[in-house]
């Protein structure tokens, strides 16, 4: 019986926890007119994905998600490829410096990206490619990189050092044995801190904010809150249904890749 | 382990520092340079449009410090930093008790919790304004349902509502770090732990407040100092959940340097406000950087 009421009283914080965002999808699949009635429904009477068909058709959303997709990807792929190198590094090699280096990364990992935006800010403007996705992929370079440093140290310190040195012994070299033996080992590593990367990247605002002021060039974040903001009267049902799409790589990462956000969290978010 | 016996020990360091390389160039060009780059430009008057301006020396920080909206985002942003973080702590500690226990469904429950952690702010802002919305909100809905409000608040319109709103927000938003640290942690108590305190004839709140928080105490002090360093710098939710209204009441730090930069034009006024937080920051900052020293070396 205590179990049962525990079980309810679980479910019930889970669910009000949860409620926002259920409440996102029932309302981007109700009709416009459901919405401002009084008393207002729970489960729409009436199912419809109108305002997911304006969304993609009528508005900038289809170049925004593009524009997002290309941006992320790009963040991610050179930020964990020079990481990678540079965390074996840290971790594996021994010179003057290493250990300041190390604390110098964790320090940039906590800077606030507001003392950094305006400097960048006006790095990209003299540079000419303000306005552009190259410049967000450069900025985001400067909180993805050291947070990505940090994760792939950490679960690199995990893989033994014997490893490595079997395959020195066996005569290959630095490189050969970092191919063969670490790549492989720190591969679910990399999974973890690729799929950080990529949200962290998706769900960026404030750059993207500051950087790009054109539609050609504008990520989902700042994209649809600028929908928000051009409406005559806002639409919530067409906001939501943006919001709903803007989570869906999440909820496949959520669905699919779980494992690797909660290896992630354990090596790079708490230890420290 | 040990740097003494390690046969890759300095025989490649050349190696190593090739390889660290592109990291060290990315890390100058878009975190040292800025970082200079914005103390220096603190120290000059700068209209934003045309990006001319003049040196006035230490004269921005003067004017901050006299005027009355610095102190009054600082006591904003120590005010949302606070009372945010202490919910999260409190709603977190207590939902991963609640996740380790065995409910059915708990590894639905687990990711239905961790949710709003990972969604983007963009998404948590659009959902909990359409949540708040004074006409046809859910929330006042269920309130005046619930006899709880005689007619609709104007949650994000009117102070200290506004402020409320943004603590409530920000607490779902990042209360799921706190459970995820937590509940790793409560993985790795050993049992007999508690069969000790029971055998002690400790109930459920004595083992709570013997056992449990002693043994969270190092995971917590790390998640707290992480958490007020990330809820400190929060831009993202309070710009648009409130913009910093009604009036500047619920205006922090960031988004001072925000309004000081694009407008009110003045990128020097901006970048001054920046480097004064990040020196209040940088007390937070020292201690976990030492705190990290410490869980390395154990």
């Amino acid at each position: 019986m205590r179990r049962v009421l525990f079980n309810l009283m679980a479910w019930t914080i889970v669910l009000v926890t949860a409620f926002p965002l259920l409440w996102m999808v029932l309302t981007s699949i109700k009709p416009q007119f459901e919405l401002f009635r009084m008393p207002p429904t729970f489960w729409p009477e009436q199912i419809t994905f109108e305002h997911y068909a304006r969304l993609l058709w009528e508005t900038p959303f289809l170049t925004y998600m593009r524009n997002s997709l290309v941006l992320s990807f790009s963040t991610t792929v050179l930020v964990v490829a020079v990481a990678t190198l540079g965390a074996h590094s840290l971790v594996r090699f021994r010179y003057p410096g290493r250990e300041r280096l190390a604390q110098l990364v964790l320090f940039t990992y906590l800077l606030p990206s507001v003392v950094l935006i305006l400097p960048l800010y006006l790095l990209m403007v003299w540079l000419g490619i303000a306005n552009s996705l190259l410049s967000l992929v450069i900025a985001y370079t400067s909180f993805a990189l050291p947070y990505a440093l940090w994760l792939l140290r950490s679960f690199m310190q995990g893989i033994p050092d014997d490893l490595e040195s079997a395959a020195l012994v066996d005569g290959a070299t630095r490189m050969e044995a970092f191919v063969d033996v670490i790549l492989p080992q720190a591969l679910p590593g990399i999974i973890s801190t690729c799929l950080f990367t990529f949200i962290l990247s998706w769900n960026e605002y404030l750059y993207a904010l500051v950087l790009v002021n054109t539609d050609e060039a504008r990520p989902l974040t700042t994209g649809v809150m600028s929908m928000l903001v051009s409406a005559f009267n806002i639409e919530w049902s067409l906001l939501m249904a943006a919001s709903v799409m803007m989570s869906v790589p999440l909820i496949i990462i959520f669905a699919f890749l779980q494992k690797y956000l909660t290896r992630g969290f354990g090596a790079g978010g708490v230890k420290g | 382990m040990k740097p003494a016996t390690n046969p890759l020990d300095r025989r490649d360091a050349w190696l190593g520092v090739m390889l660290i390389a592109p990291s060290v160039l990315i890390f100058c060009a878009v975190i040292v340079y800025p970082l200079v780059s914005a103390i220096y430009l603190s120290l000059f008057s700068i209209y934003t449009p045309t990006l001319q301006g003049n040196f006035v020396g230490l004269s921005n920080y003067a004017e901050l410090l006299a005027g009355g909206e610095f102190w009054h985002s600082l006591a904003n942003t120590l005010i949302w930093t606070v009372c945010t973080l202490t919910l999260q702590v409190v709603l977190g500690i207590a939902a991963a008790l609640m996740l380790h226990q065995a409910i059915i469904f708990r590894s639905l429950a687990r990711s239905l919790i961790l949710f709003p952690y990972f969604v983007s702010t963009v998404v948590a802002v659009l959902v909990w304004r359409w949540l708040f919305n004074d006409l046809y909100g859910i929330l006042n809905h269920l309130m005046i349902w619930a006899g709880l409000l005689n007619m609709p608040l104007d949650w994000l319109g009117s102070m200290p509502n506004a402020m409320v709103s943004i603590v409530l927000v920000g607490a779902w938003k990042y209360f799921p770090f706190v459970v995820i640290a937590v509940l790793a942690r409560l993985q790795t108590i050993p049992d007999n732990l508690y069969e000790a305190a029971t055998i002690d004839g400790a109930g459920a709140w004595g083992r709570f407040w013997d056992v449990t928080l002693p043994q969270l105490k190092d995971v917590l002090l790390v998640v707290v100092l992480l958490r007020a360093i990330w809820d400190f710098k929060e831009f993202d939710l309070i710009y648009l959940m409130t913009g910093g209204g009604p009036l500047i009441a619920t205006q922090t730090l960031p988004l001072m340097v925000y309004k000081e930069a694009f407008g009110m034009d003045a990128m020097g006024r901006a970048t001054a406000v920046a480097v004064a937080m990040m020196f209040v920051m940088l007390v937070f900052m020292l201690l976990y950087l030492r705190q990290a020293k410490q869980d390395a070396a154990k």
